[in-house]
């Protein structure tokens, strides 16, 4: 594993805000450790199916979709980790990761995109923010325009973030037309 | 920019230009950034920034747990009229982001958090009804 690259403060993103662990390429794939033991996510690099780059305040995310449908993102690379990181996925997967773009706007308004498990609020074709329907405990309609979705409440996962999370709820316009029928609602 | 024509509505508030402009992150927690007028809060462990203008009400509540919730409603479409409703008609075939709320460990914090967002508001909304009474 001399190929490998070796990164020590990244970050694992998700429910529970992000945990700072050891976060390792190697040939065969991804492996990360978290910070002081506990959590750790391996990833065969067979189970990629894509690789994104976004851009986030002072730092890099890289998201990892593997073939579940999961998305694993990692917090702290540097502007020039992204680019040898680029080319080492290139060789080793034979997959570009795809640049993705922070919306910092600060609008309400956007586009929901549900691609695996993953919802995607987006502002003018910018990511405004993410979340794993997977965590969903329950949507809920309200009215005929709004949609709820309640997220577990889980004092187990050592969340270390000081604000969680409980509930998000989207307004659909009749105007719009992305989700018609009810067969697709998140 | 504040010196545009009088054209300009207050549509076009933005919070940043930049990623680079977001405040450096934290701990994850609600943040409120007078400078830029933003409000912050944590989703997936991205700091997301919501221009205060967007903000319809944000509210607290404490359980006997001593957990304490905050739920902050932004403007969508169909309701009663905000002054930057022109946001909710011009973007009819949008989707809206209604509503978050969150379960807090710190209501100290959270009180805070509340009133920075009231104030905050109320301070944009007013300026920006008054420019757009000078423009008429």
């Amino acid at each position: 594993m001399a190929d490998g690259h070796l990164f020590n403060n990244i970050s694992l993103g998700g429910r529970g805000g992000s945990n700072p662990g050891q976060l390792r390429f190697h040939s065969g794939g991804i492996l990360w450790k978290k910070q002081g033991g506990g959590k750790a996510v391996e990833v065969d690099k067979s189970d990629i199916v894509g690789l994104t780059w976004m851009k986030v305040p002072r730092t890099n995310q890289l998201g990892v979709r593997i073939k579940d449908g999961l998305f694993y993102k990692f917090t702290g690379f540097r502007d020039q980790d992204v680019a040898s990181l680029s080319t080492f996925f290139q060789t080793t997967c034979g997959i570009t990761p795809e640049e993705k773009q922070l919306s910092i706007s600060g609008k309400n308004w956007g586009e929901v995109d549900l691609n695996g498990n993953m919802l995607t609020f987006l502002v003018g074709s910018k990511q405004a923010f993410e979340v794993s329907l997977a965590d969903v405990a329950q949507t809920q309609l309200q009215g005929k325009n709004d949609v709820m979705l309640e997220f577990h409440v889980d004092d187990t996962t050592g969340a270390n973030e000081k604000d969680s999370l409980m509930e998000i709820s989207f307004h659909i316009p009749n105007s719009n037309t992305q989700f018609v029928g009810d067969e697709n609602r998140p | 920019g504040n010196n545009r024509t009088s054209m300009r509505s207050s549509s076009e508030l933005i919070a940043y230009k930049s990623v680079n402009d977001l405040p450096p992150p934290r701990e994850m927690m609600i943040q409120v950034d007078q400078r830029n007028e933003a409000v912050l809060v944590p989703i997936y462990g991205i700091m997301v920034p919501f221009h205060v203008s967007t903000v319809k009400t944000v509210s607290s509540q404490q359980d006997t747990n001593r957990n304490c919730y905050v739920r902050i409603i932004f403007n969508v479409p169909g309701t009663p009229f905000t002054p930057h409703d022109a946001n909710s008609v011009k973007n009819q075939a949008a989707i809206f982001l209604k509503e978050v709320s969150f379960r807090s460990k710190d209501p100290r914090h959270i009180s805070e958090v509340v009133q920075q967002i009231k104030t905050l508001r109320r301070n944009v909304v007013a300026r920006e009804s008054e420019r757009a009474e000078r423009a008429t």
